[in-house]
């Protein structure tokens, strides 16, 4: 995953421009209106793994970033409907004081809500009125290395704590009730180009954890630390010390990867496996299934992003669907979506637990994903195979052209088919919901050797100024495989989505308007302007009988668009 | 370079009597070196010479680190970061971090060259790193009001990587015809102060 800004941006930067010298205050990005409100307590319930394992059936909080233990971000309140959604209106709005990318997904605990922000500020707000009850600002260490924003998706409550994990690789635990310090872990030293921006998962009283890094030579893993003291209970490595895999030719749609096969296997000679340097950084919280006690997460791409002629094989387990126990870390199994990836189209978008049926047409446990390809792939729960994948929800005209020293147009541009941004799922439906962006882009590749934890691209991305960029919103069925609807957006889409008992699909667009989709047909019931843009992912929750939506409006530093510090929540009149 | 060299030389001897005796030269005293270039009060001698009051901490403590391992090589700054330990670098990169950056006011290009600039900014996608206002954060540099100069040849360096020390942003560069590069800096260097911990 890498951060390419669209040509569109050229006309904000030249308004930017003008209002620069407006500017003076300690980090351009802050803007310090809260400053003045004394530290309230929070009235923060403790949180049990009972309520984190139901948390899929409890339409009044809103405990995990993407819903619930499974990733549905299905959201079982039905008191905003198909019926009533045009009378949705703003409850209150908060204002943040960093105006910077808004990646965060709000988080309710009985009436409080925990919101971050880029540069890790975390926030504890009353549900309700969105007061404030506490601000948390983490100290940053000197050294940060990230290549796609300085953002921060949100964190986990267990117990009494809330838990973030921040840009300077640490994981911190802060005092649910007043947003003190607890304990803090060193993650990684981000000198060598480790960083934190995913919310962390909490469940059997660890906390778990992956690492960015993928764009400056790490060795990706997944870890999970003791929720109470911070110590390190087990660690997995996404780049097992045999990376090599079988040279695969094809991707797992069966097309074509034009590898050299003969060429990459006198490297291997010559260099031996590059399993060191070679990436695999997680980006998103990984699906929980406590029945088979294991947890199902994706591997993000290899390093360098576009040049593979330094590590020859499959680099597993990049661009990966993997499964571990949940008790020990150890590897059940993998499904590897695109072996020596050189494109960046790797995986990132958060997997998804639901009943699938299978080739058969018999219904089993399966696990989703949306590919930065733009296909859904379906997949068995029991040992990762691949049971089916959808029609591209996005152009793929040339996949897999090579990126050549001059660049190479292949769509779709590293930016993906869908990006980080999460995938809903309306189980009744068995219709999963995916924001989708189509950005024309050439890969150039250049070859240099491991820069030591620098940012190691090994060429680069280029958006094409001329060509047009557009998004879509896209239900695919993925029983069938089959694209139900589609919408198209003015703009590419990132963010994510949310989808309700009520029928409806609530996401937003890098132009400020946040949309609520009829879950069946596609059809636009109600938009809101939120005057930035809106991509961050949406959560629900319900107060005193009140249903209420919940969004942030940031924008994004990763393709420029609109900033803004807003967190809205809304209800009905 | 030369004069460079010799400069360099000079303020080296100035400096080295006090780092060899017992006690070590407070940071002041080490500032005072890179005052010498970078400016007494952070408006650099020459016009290739960087700005560094205000720039990012991560950012200066990785260029003294590279400057001193020989990732970024260059004769005169090899010279200076010699005998500075860990340390030194630490506390010289805090000590230029809390500087405010200096306001050069440097021109704004006519809007053709801008249009030129932001076209290859927007489809190489700068501020996803360097950010909203080319302010960068941690070991991203600042490039907002840098020295048009500086900018230029540093990104002429990264180009054809006789600056080596991150194959990355040289691989960018490339992806810049070298046409673009002077628009690119005179944009950047026109930019007026943004953040700054001052
Ligand atoms: C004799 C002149 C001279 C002195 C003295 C000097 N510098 Fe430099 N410095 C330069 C030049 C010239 C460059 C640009 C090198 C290049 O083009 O790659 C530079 C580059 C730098 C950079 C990289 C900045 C950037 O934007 O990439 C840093 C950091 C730096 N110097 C810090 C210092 C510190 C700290 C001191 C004092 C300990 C110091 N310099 C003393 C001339 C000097
Ligand atoms: C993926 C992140 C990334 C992108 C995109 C990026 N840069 Fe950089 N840039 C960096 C980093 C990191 C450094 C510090 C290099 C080092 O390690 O010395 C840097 C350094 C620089 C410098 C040197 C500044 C100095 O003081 O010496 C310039 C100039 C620069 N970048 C310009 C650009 C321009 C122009 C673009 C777009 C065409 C761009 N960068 C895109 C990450 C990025």
């Amino acid at each position: 995953m890498v951060g390419i800004r669209s040509s569109h941006a050229f006309a904000a930067a030249l308004t930017g421009l003008l209002v620069f010298s407006a500017f003076h205050s300690a980090k351009a990005q802050e803007v310090e209106h809260n400053s003045k409100e004394a530290a309230k307590g929070a009235p923060a319930p403790s949180v049990t793994q009972e309520e984190l394992t139901n948390a899929a059936k409890d339409s009044k909080q809103f405990l995990h970033t993407n819903g619930n233990y499974d990733q549905t971000r299905f959201y079982p309140g039905k008191q905003v409907n198909t019926g009533n959604v045009s009378k949705l209106r703003p409850a209150w709005i908060f204002q943040m004081d960093v105006k910077e990318s808004l990646e965060t997904t709000p988080i309710v605990v009985g009436n409080v809500m925990y919101v971050t922000t880029s540069f890790d500020h975390v926030y504890a707000l009353n549900a309700k009125t969105g007061e404030q009850y506490w601000h948390y600002k983490h100290k940053m260490g000197p050294i940060t290395t990230y290549c796609c924003g300085p953002n921060n998706r949100g964190v986990a409550v267990y117990g009494d704590k809330v838990y973030l994990a921040t840009l300077d690789a640490k994981l911190v635990a802060l005092d649910a009730k007043t947003g003190s310090l607890v304990w803090q872990t060193d993650i990684a030293d981000p000198l060598d180009g480790y960083s934190e921006t995913m919310a962390p998962t909490a469940v059997n009283g660890k906390i778990i954890i992956g690492t960015n890094g993928g764009e400056y030579g790490i060795r990706g893993f997944v870890r999970a630390y003791d929720a109470n003291t911070g110590k390190l209970v087990w660690n997995f490595d996404t780049i097992p010390e045999n990376s090599v895999g079988v040279w695969a030719t094809k991707d797992a749609t069966g097309k074509d990867l034009h590898r050299d096969i003969d060429a990459e296997k006198a490297q291997f000679a010559k260099t031996g496996d590059p399993y060191k340097t070679l990436g695999g950084g997680v980006w998103q919280n990984p699906a929980v299934d406590l029945k088979l006690n294991r947890i199902f997460f994706v591997v993000g791409n290899p390093s360098p992003d576009l040049d593979g002629s330094l590590r020859p094989g499959d680099n597993l387990y990049t661009d990966s669907l993997v499964s571990v126990d949940l008790d020990t870390g150890k590897y059940v199994c993998h499904f590897q979506y695109i072996p020596h990836d050189v494109w960046d189209l790797d995986a990132v978008s958060p997997p998804i637990l639901v009943d699938v049926k299978d080739k058969d047409g018999k219904t089993v446990p399966g696990v989703i994903h949306g590919g930065k390809t733009g296909n859904v792939y379906v997949n068995d729960r029991k040992d990762c195979s691949l049971i089916r994948f959808s029609d591209p929800m996005v152009d793929q005209s040339g996949m897999w052209t090579l990126p050549t020293p001059e660049g190479s147009k292949m769509f779709p541009g590293a930016n993906g088919g869908v990006e980080w941004s999460p995938m809903a799922a309306n189980p009744k439906l068995a219709l999963a919901y995916a924001v989708n962006l189509h950005q024309p882009m050439t890969y150039q590749v250049q070859s240099s050797p491991y820069p030591d934890g620098k940012l190691w691209l090994g060429g680069a991305f280029k958006v094409i100024p001329t060509e047009v960029s557009f998004g879509n919103v896209t239900a695919v069925n993925y029983d069938t495989g089959k694209i139900k609807w589609q919408v198209k957006t003015p703009e590419p889409m990132m963010g994510g989505a949310l989808a309700t008992a009520g029928d409806l699909v609530f996401t937003g667009e890098a132009n400020g308007w946040f949309r609520a989709y009829n879950a069946e047909s596609g059809k636009i019931l109600w938009s809101f302007q939120c005057g930035a843009g809106v991509n961050a992912p949406p959560a629900a929750y319900a107060l005193d009988g009140k249903e209420y939506i919940v969004v942030g409006a940031g924008g994004n530093t990763q393709i420029d668009f609109k900033r803004g510090n807003n967190i809205i929540a809304f209800t009905l009149n | 370079m030369r004069y460079g060299k010799i400069f360099a030389g000079l303020f080296m001897a100035a400096a080295l009597p006090g780092a060899n005796s017992a006690v070590a030269d407070s940071i002041d005293d080490k500032a005072q070196v890179c005052a010498g270039c970078h400016g007494e009060k952070g408006i650099p001698q020459e016009k290739t010479t960087p700005i560094i009051w205000g720039q990012n901490e991560g950012y200066i403590l990785v260029e003294l680190r590279d400057f001193k391992s020989g990732a970024r090589k260059n004769d005169i700054m090899s010279g200076i970061v010699a005998d500075l330990s860990k340390k030194d670098m630490l506390d010289l990169a805090a000590h230029f971090a809390g500087l405010k950056w200096p306001d050069l006011q440097q021109a704004s290009p006519p809007r053709p060259v801008m249009k030129q600039a932001l076209t290859v900014i927007g489809s190489i996608g700068c501020t996803s790193c360097h950010l909203d206002q080319y302010q960068g954060n941690s070991t991203t540099p600042r490039l907002a009001g840098q020295q048009s100069e500086y900018l230029q040849k540093t990104m002429t360096d990264f180009r054809d990587r006789s600056r080596a020390n991150n194959p990355g942003m040289s691989d960018l560069m490339n992806a810049a015809q070298p046409a673009d590069l002077g628009p690119i800096a005179q944009y950047l260097a026109s930019l007026t102060v943004v953040g700054g911990n001052q």
